[in-house]
């Protein structure tokens, strides 16, 4: 029993290594952490121009009201959380952040398919669990690494911004990326189920790219009222809820996933009024039952799936 | 008609025929079509509600006696805006996706080489592909269209005047333009690409960038969308004193304004949302005040869709029909 454990464990490291081994030849990790970090790197700017736009124009609203004979305005800093600098990577993560992770889910189980290596590894002894939690394996390590970069230079960034960082904000900048891990998963899952679901390459990837849609402009829409164009703002004002339409579809909120992630992000980094703890766990945990169900879904696929059929003709 | 123009419209129709077939297509522009018809029925239903207050303190006004009535704050166009900004992002996927369907199906089905062994020029190929890719985009910006200003009338019982028409016209025509660019790109890069899919994943984050991170950057820089609530009002500063403090960004402005320039979308979204009375500041004007003030818009989208449409041609005209360096 032992034994049998420990051989499917190296299985799955085997399929893992192999895997990682075609991200780096392919530069999928390479373009994928590149794109996250650089994405990092822009929200770090953006947070740094933000910073700078309103010290110039306090200074200007002080000249200006002490003209006018007015007392100085409030310190505008004070309104502002410390963690703010973040607040844009709280757009990007569901916006380029899932599809990256999607791509990266389809490749991970499409490139098998395609070049015929799926008939070859399964004339050897490996289970189809052990194959696809390989293949989950390596793309959930992908997204760790890159979100991993993506918490230093965030750190780096505060760190020249706010000049300094106390311990609570160094946790919540690491629960924040965290978050982010297990929403990303999601994306990469749902890649994964995609390829294993429709057998052409590019509708497997443009069906992935239709979920994404729908998840993170469609449901917002319905459940909140938030337009399309609202979701890339990150001060947009909330939707009024006032229409019966939107007290009843207002419940379906949970499947929502992008505004619990939203809501969960700004929660952790206390950019957004406090909520509880328990509030906060409450909208993580829509994301953790949508990565586990598509675990098991991707799990349950991938014994049906026929490797005898390659989709070469992409 | 000469047979160049046959030609063309035989490429034009099959395209159209062909695109009807695809499932993916299908099934995006459902989720368009669904997604645009949803939020104009919720956002007409509310406007009856609104209408039905203005038009009862209107009444209540009049029994008065009161001269001075307050004009109605609504717009009705407006509500539109959901469905304009669902093209702007679905629209734009479904075009780069059309692009690729009309140059990886004739690629995978191997019928390209067939194609071109009549005379059918790459440059007629190019043109028949993109009239059908047009007739595709028209059918349903009409359809989504037609729909929305019969939900306006039924449902928010306020049918548009013959003008407003013709700005729910223009603003559908800046739609096309916008699409026809998108499946140019789409096009493009599929057939640049050794791999189709290849070509679609580059076309898709080209997309990402043009039609959300530009415009999200743009926002963001927005020295009033610094703090929640606006940075001017946290500050205690009016709209006079915002723009005395504004004085001193001109530089700031000029960056700012043109990264969102960079952007087909920010373009189609400035035009349409002028002819659709979505931005307050537009409303009190008329029709050739706002063609006048949105002609860069205008002058942009142009630009953009003529120069990838040659550029689709000049792509296709190249293209080789029988696949070079294979085994086959």
């Amino acid at each position: 029993m032992t034994a049998t454990s420990t051989s499917g464990r190296a299985v799955i490291g085997t399929v893992s290594a192999q895997q990682a081994l075609t991200f780096r030849r392919q530069r999928v990790r390479l373009i994928g952490v590149a794109t996250l970090i650089m994405v990092t790197a822009m929200a770090g700017i953006l947070g740094w121009s933000s910073h700078h736009t309103i010290v110039r124009v306090f200074d200007q609203a002080v000249q200006l009201q002490a003209a006018a004979g007015n007392p100085a305005p409030a310190n505008p800093f004070l309104l502002k959380p410390s963690l703010s600098l973040l607040s844009n990577m709280v757009v990007y993560i569901p916006l380029i952040g899932a599809l990256i992770a999607l791509m990266v889910g389809h490749l991970a189980m499409a490139e098998d398919q395609t070049n015929g290596m799926g008939r070859l590894i399964f004339t050897r002894p490996i289970a189809r669990t052990q194959y696809a939690l390989g293949k989950i394996l390596s793309a959930v390590r992908l997204l760790a690494t890159a979100l991993a970069g993506c918490w230093a230079l965030s750190l780096v960034a505060l760190l020249i911004v706010n000049r300094t960082l106390n311990g609570p904000d160094l946790a919540r900048l690491t629960g924040f990326y965290a978050l982010s891990w297990a929403y990303l998963v999601v994306f990469a899952l749902i890649g994964m189920l995609t390829a294993l679901l429709i057998r052409r390459r590019s509708l497997a990837l443009l069906s992935a790219i239709a979920v994404w849609i729908v998840v993170t402009f469609v449901l917002p829409q319905f459940v909140s009222g938030l337009r399309p164009t609202q979701s890339l703002n990150p001060l947009s004002e909330p939707a009024g809820l006032s229409q019966g339409f939107f007290r009843i579809t207002h419940l379906a909120q949970p499947i929502s996933l992008v505004e619990g992630y939203k809501d969960a992000a700004s929660s952790i980094l206390r950019t957004t009024p406090a909520t509880t703890a328990a509030e906060t766990a409450l909208s993580v945990l829509p994301t953790l039952i949508a990565a586990a169900t598509l675990a098991l879904l991707v799990l349950w696929r991938i014994q049906r799936h026929d490797y005898s059929r390659s989709a070469s003709d992409e | 008609m000469s047979e160049s123009t046959r030609r063309i419209t035989q490429v034009a129709r099959h395209e159209y025929r062909a695109a009807l077939r695809s499932r993916v297509l299908v099934i995006l522009i459902a989720i368009l079509v669904a997604s645009t018809i949803g939020s104009v029925l919720i956002g007409a239903s509310d406007y009856a509600a609104q209408l039905a207050d203005y038009n009862t303190y209107r009444a209540a006004a009049e029994a008065q006696g009161l001269t001075r009535i307050a004009p109605s704050p609504l717009a009705v166009l407006a509500l539109l805006r959901g469905a304009l900004e669902y093209i702007e992002i679905l629209g734009a996927i479904i075009a780069i996706t059309l692009g690729y369907l009309s140059v990886s199906r004739e690629r995978v089905n191997r019928t390209l080489p067939l194609m071109r062994s009549r005379p059918l020029t790459g440059a007629e190929l190019a043109t028949g592909s993109y009239l059908g890719a047009l007739g595709i985009f028209a059918t349903l910006i009409v359809a989504t269209a037609l729909v929305g200003v019969v939900s306006l009338g039924l449902i928010g019982h306020d049918w548009i005047s013959p003008i407003q028409v013709l700005r729910v016209t223009l603003a559908c025509l800046a739609a096309l333009l916008y699409l026809s660019a998108f499946y140019c790109l789409g096009a493009i890069a599929t057939a640049r690409a050794k791999v189709p899919v290849n070509g679609l994943t580059i076309a898709l984050g080209i997309w990402l960038v043009v039609v959300l991170v530009l415009p999200q950057i743009g926002d963001t820089l927005d020295a009033d969308n610094q703090l929640p609530g606006g940075l001017f009002q946290a500050l205690g500063l009016d709209h006079d004193g915002e723009l005395a403090v504004l004085t001193h960004f001109t530089g700031y402005e000029r960056v700012r304004t043109g990264i969102e320039e960079a952007s087909l979308a920010k373009h189609f979204e400035r035009f349409a949302f002028a002819m659709t009375d979505v931005k307050e500041r537009y409303r009190p004007y008329g029709l050739s005040w706002l063609l006048n003030e949105t002609r860069n818009n205008i002058a942009w989208l142009l630009a953009y869709a003529a120069v990838l449409f040659a550029a689709l041609r000049r792509t296709l005209s190249r293209q080789q029909p029988i696949e070079t360096g294979g085994n086959s």
